[in-house]
């Protein structure tokens, strides 16, 4: 009963394929791609921009950017907002998703700054983690950014959203991220405009979980199609 | 059909998404309180007592009003009999090898593992604390006393050779005060041999289930006994002979009564008073994690009393916006359920509070809360108050749970004015990313323990304790040992008390002279410890020089020549020995669950002051003058009224090598000066080696601004021996402890 998730993210090469296959399935989530030399980000400036404009142009709605953490560990602030500011115009009217892969930031105080500049750029939503690094979303780095997103919603009024990625396996998981993003950022921020999970064997644990609910019966692996 | 009406309510419940409650189960709770058919006498000598004609107070359900059950209250005989069964079990107790004692308190560890849901349940079921505090806070932290100090036990016959178990301790707890407050105190009482009567507020069920738990493992019936009863059957309790201590916790005006009502009884008396806590945010503070500190503090039902904030100006605004968003959304309720943050405490504590807040509105201040609570709620809400201008009486007063009482201040010198300004010195956290500031304030505090960017943590090994009107008694670590042991050979604690002492009159000439307190104890006590002991030894070369005028004027006071010669030489090796003994400045201790270090300090008491005794006119002079110096004090001396000319030709010395003003030497009728030192709000704390009467009349004064004190009641002490005259002992009382806690983490 209009229970999906949010948007389906793949690489740049295959959007063309997840445009088509969810048309002729009759689904209308939005494809997002990654872009801008994902997982690392150490392509040219011009290619990453390019890869972004191509996304769009296949029919990718929603693109998440990764951030070039050499700026960020040398402390290149206004080169990091230009950048940024680049990805935004690349993006146009698509969704934009700016990774701060904050297990290779270094201090909180790092990710803190990342995040408020993020937003300052204009994202959308800023991510933890691109899934690839060691550390990937913890809680102490998430209450970081959540309160730099309220930081930055009482000076501005702009609500910018949150998703945490990498690590989140359990539905039990999933319960205890919704319980922070209530208690730091409110009522508000519980739709999946404000707030994504990024996760891929979590949409299985979910699966489960409902259909231990309907059926009172734990599922197998392969009673539910694999993910 | 079954699934999808449940599926709609899964559906709603992620619509909404609000909280819903985890109610834990009282049963358990309510099982063990019917197997004493809702009636708990008290336990003493290891068996439930219930004596008849006794009245019974009921123990209320804060929330509901439902009576739980009903506990029988002590009078002066079970008080007796109580004393009488711990004074026969002290000396089985007592003998035993402290292993065997280790062994007791790690078992019970593991039966309070065993029993821990029971515990968890009851507590808050009968105090309204939220159960998460009880449950993953107290009672972890209980058995981990008891897992510490049974390691102190199985050291103690090699550590702590000198020392011996006092005997029997009285306990009193007041009201706001839980079963963990029993816990610190009970355990090392027990571990280091000494046995214990406790009184415990009219209506608390968990201590009798402790006494319970401990009474059927232990080999000795009577270790420990526990019964309820009213506020004012304390003094009765203290005054029991027998009791060779009493540890009291509970409101500064109770501690100061107690004091008074116990001068000359004979038991040494440790005060632990007051339940506020204060917390400093400069403006480098982390202002989030900050406001996460004050509801730790103020609004987790982690500590009984409520916080006095300072804010640096700079952040006022910022810092007020952030606690009243997240003071919107704390979480009163049931403390029985797992999903709040705050339960109720009852009417008590409820009317305390309001008053509070009346007050503070009507002397100018303006209040805070989340959120409409309706009148007749059990519940009070979360309070922030502010606007008080520093003269209100709101301001100097102690701020009830859960109020929170919030000054600006604009440099960190006026924040050290503003929080040294109180009477009291409990505990403080300092909120500061800037190390160096850090430390600044939190050595500067006057206080027993100072949390640096964090609140409220505790931990065996960390001796807790306060200053000033706070109470110098002090519990964990090795602190809350020395509490429960004296010196080997110490003869048992009489009463010296007479019964005519008129406070009033004593040591009253007319005209009165008052010497006023000398100024330089700070900055002698920031000397660092060789300049203190190179001034020592230049003390000791002096007199070394008079040798020969001071052994005549020894001889003149009717010495003989062989044990004046003497009496001078050993005075100038206790001179030199306090030097050797560079007064360290502490020591780190490491705390589990904790990463990074906590500083045991060792700091001056400040104006110390002491009566010397009549014998030993020059060897006792020097002997409490060392230490007291040797730890950084100022120092008032009264010397020998015998023979006081030794003590002045001293201070010639004294007066060319010492800074002015660190050292006062007082000569006249010595009852009169002792009034004088003992009624002084502004001395630190106070030595008497003089008469019982004078004994008596210390402890009594000492009540007026809770000065710790030390009195021989009359007995001349042995100066001449190393145990008594430079001893371990003279270095406990010549200096405080401080915790400071510093926590890791960027």
């Amino acid at each position: 009963k209009g229970i999906t998730t949010a948007a389906v993210c793949v690489y740049p090469a295959r959007v063309c394929d997840a445009v088509k296959a969810l048309k002729a399935a009759g689904c209308s989530i939005p494809v997002a791609a990654v872009a801008t030399g994902f997982p690392a980000g150490q392509t040219h400036l011009k290619t990453r921009l390019e890869e972004i404009r191509l996304a769009v142009e296949d029919g990718a709605t929603e693109i998440d950017v990764v951030i070039n953490r050499t700026l960020v560990l040398t402390g290149q602030w206004e080169a990091l907002y230009d950048e940024i500011r680049q990805f935004r115009k690349a993006c146009g009217e698509a969704h934009l998703k700016t990774i701060l892969a904050t297990g290779e930031l270094g201090p909180l105080t790092n990710v803190y700054k990342a995040s408020l500049i993020a937003m300052m750029a204009g994202s959308d939503f800023i991510k933890t983690s691109t899934g690839k690094e060691t550390v990937n979303a913890t809680f102490p780095v998430a209450i970081v950014m959540l309160r730099a997103i309220r930081d930055f919603f009482w000076k501005t009024g702009n609500k910018v959203g949150f998703k945490p990625a990498g690590g989140i396996r359990t539905a039990k998981d999933s319960l205890a991220w919704l319980s922070l993003i209530k208690e730091e950022l409110g009522d508000e921020w519980l739709t999946p405009e404000l707030f994504r999970i990024g996760a891929s064997s979590l949409l299985s644990d979910i699966e489960r979980q409902i259909y231990h609910h309907v059926t009172g019966r734990y599922a197998a692996y392969h009673d539910l199609p694999m993910s | 059909m079954a699934a999808t009406g449940v599926g709609s309510r899964a559906r709603d419940i992620f619509t909404a998404l609000e909280y819903g409650p985890v109610p834990e189960s009282h049963a358990c709770a309510l099982a063990w309180l019917d197997t004493h058919n809702r009636l708990l006498g008290h336990y003493v000598g290891g068996e439930w007592l219930k004596p008849e004609h006794r009245n019974a107070v009921s123990c209320r359900d804060p929330i509901t009003g439902e009576n739980l059950a009903n506990c029988l209250q002590a009078q002066g005989e079970d008080v007796a009999a109580a004393v009488e069964a711990a004074r026969t079990a002290f000396k089985a107790w007592s003998q035993l090898p402290g292993a065997t004692r280790a062994r007791y308190l790690t078992q019970l560890a593991k039966v309070i593992l065993m029993h821990q849901r029971l515990l968890w349940t009851l507590e808050s079921l009968v105090t309204g604390r939220a159960v998460r505090e009880v449950r993953d806070g107290d009672v972890p932290l209980a058995q981990q006393l008891l897992q510490y100090h049974a390691v102190q036990a199985h050291a103690q016959e090699k550590a702590l050779a000198g020392w011996e178990p006092r005997g029997v301790i009285g306990l009193i707890l007041s009201p706001p005060f839980s079963f963990l407050d029993m816990m610190w105190r009970v355990c090392p009482a027990l571990a280091m041999g000494c046995t214990v009567v406790a009184l415990v507020p009219p209506a608390s069920p968990t201590p009798l289930l402790l006494a319970q738990l401990a009474g059927e493992l232990s080999p000795v019936p009577g270790i420990l006994n526990v019964m309820c009863g009213p506020a004012l059957l304390g003094p009765a309790l203290a005054s029991e002979p027998g009791v060779q201590k009493v540890a009291f916790c509970g409101a500064v005006e109770e501690g100061q009564a107690l004091r008074r009502t116990l001068a000359g009884k004979g038991a040494e008396l440790g005060l632990a008073l007051g339940t506020e806590s204060l917390l400093l945010l400069t403006d480098s503070a982390d202002v989030d994690s900050a406001v996460e500190g004050i509801v730790d503090a103020a609004w987790s039902d982690r500590s009984p009393g409520g916080l006095r904030l300072l804010i640096q100006e700079s952040v006022w605004d910022e810092t007020v916006q952030r606690i009243q968003a997240r003071m919107g959304r704390l979480r009163s309720g049931r403390g029985l359920d797992g999903a709040v943050d705050m339960g109720a405490r009852g009417a008590t504590a409820q009317d305390l509070a309001q008053h509070y807040v009346h007050e503070a509105q009507s002397q100018g201040g303006q209040v805070f809360q989340a959120g409409d609570v309706p009148s007749d709620s059990p519940f009070f809400s979360p309070t922030l108050v502010f606007g008080l201008p520093p003269a209100a009486p709101c301001a100097q007063a102690e701020v009830p749970w859960p109020v929170v009482m919030a000054s600006p201040f604009r440099t960190a010198k006026e924040a050290l004015a503003l929080a040294n300004g109180m009477p009291r010195g409990g505990s403080a956290s300092v909120w500061s990313e800037r190390l160096g500031q850090a430390l600044e304030l939190g050595y500067g505090l006057r206080v027993g323990t100072v949390w640096i960017n964090a609140h409220g943590l505790r931990d065996p090994v960390v001796p807790t304790g306060g200053c000033k009107e706070s109470g110098s008694s002090w519990h964990g670590g090795q602190d809350g040992l020395y509490e429960y042991l004296q010196p080997s050979g110490t003869p048992a604690r009489l009463p010296f008390l007479c019964e005519s002492l008129n406070y009033d009159t004593f040591g009253l000439v007319v005209p009165s002279t008052v010497p006023s307190g000398p100024e330089t104890g700070p900055s002698w006590g920031m000397q660092s410890p060789r300049a203190r002991a190179s001034l020592l030894w230049a003390l000791a070369a002096a007199l070394q020089r008079r040798d020969t005028a001071l052994a005549s004027r020894l001889e003149r006071h009717g010495s003989e020549p062989k044990a004046a010669k003497a009496e001078v030489e050993v005075s100038v090796r206790r001179l030199q020995m306090w030097g050797t003994q560079l007064q360290d400045q502490g020591h780190t201790l490491q705390v589990a669950g904790l990463r990074g270090p906590v500083l045991r300090l060792r700091e001056p008491l400040g104006v110390l002051a002491v009566v010397c005794p009549d014998e030993w006119p020059l060897l006792a002079f020097v002997s409490l003058l060392a230490p007291a110096l040797a730890h950084g004090n100022a120092v008032v001396l009264v010397p020998s009224g015998t023979c006081p000319l030794l003590a002045l030709e001293i201070c010639q010395d004294v007066a060319t090598l010492f800074p002015a003003g660190l050292v006062n030497v007082v000569t006249g009728d010595q009852d009169h000066l002792t009034r004088c030192l003992a009624l002084h709000q502004d001395i630190q704390a106070l030595w008497y080696f003089g008469s019982a009467q004078g004994s008596q009349f210390v402890e009594w004064a000492s009540a007026g601004n809770l000065k710790p004190v030390w009195v021989n009641r009359g007995f001349p002490r042995a100066w001449d021996e190393e145990a008594e005259g430079a001893g371990s002992e003279l270095s406990l009382h010549a200096a405080r402890t401080k915790a400071l806690w510093l926590p890791m983490g960027d």
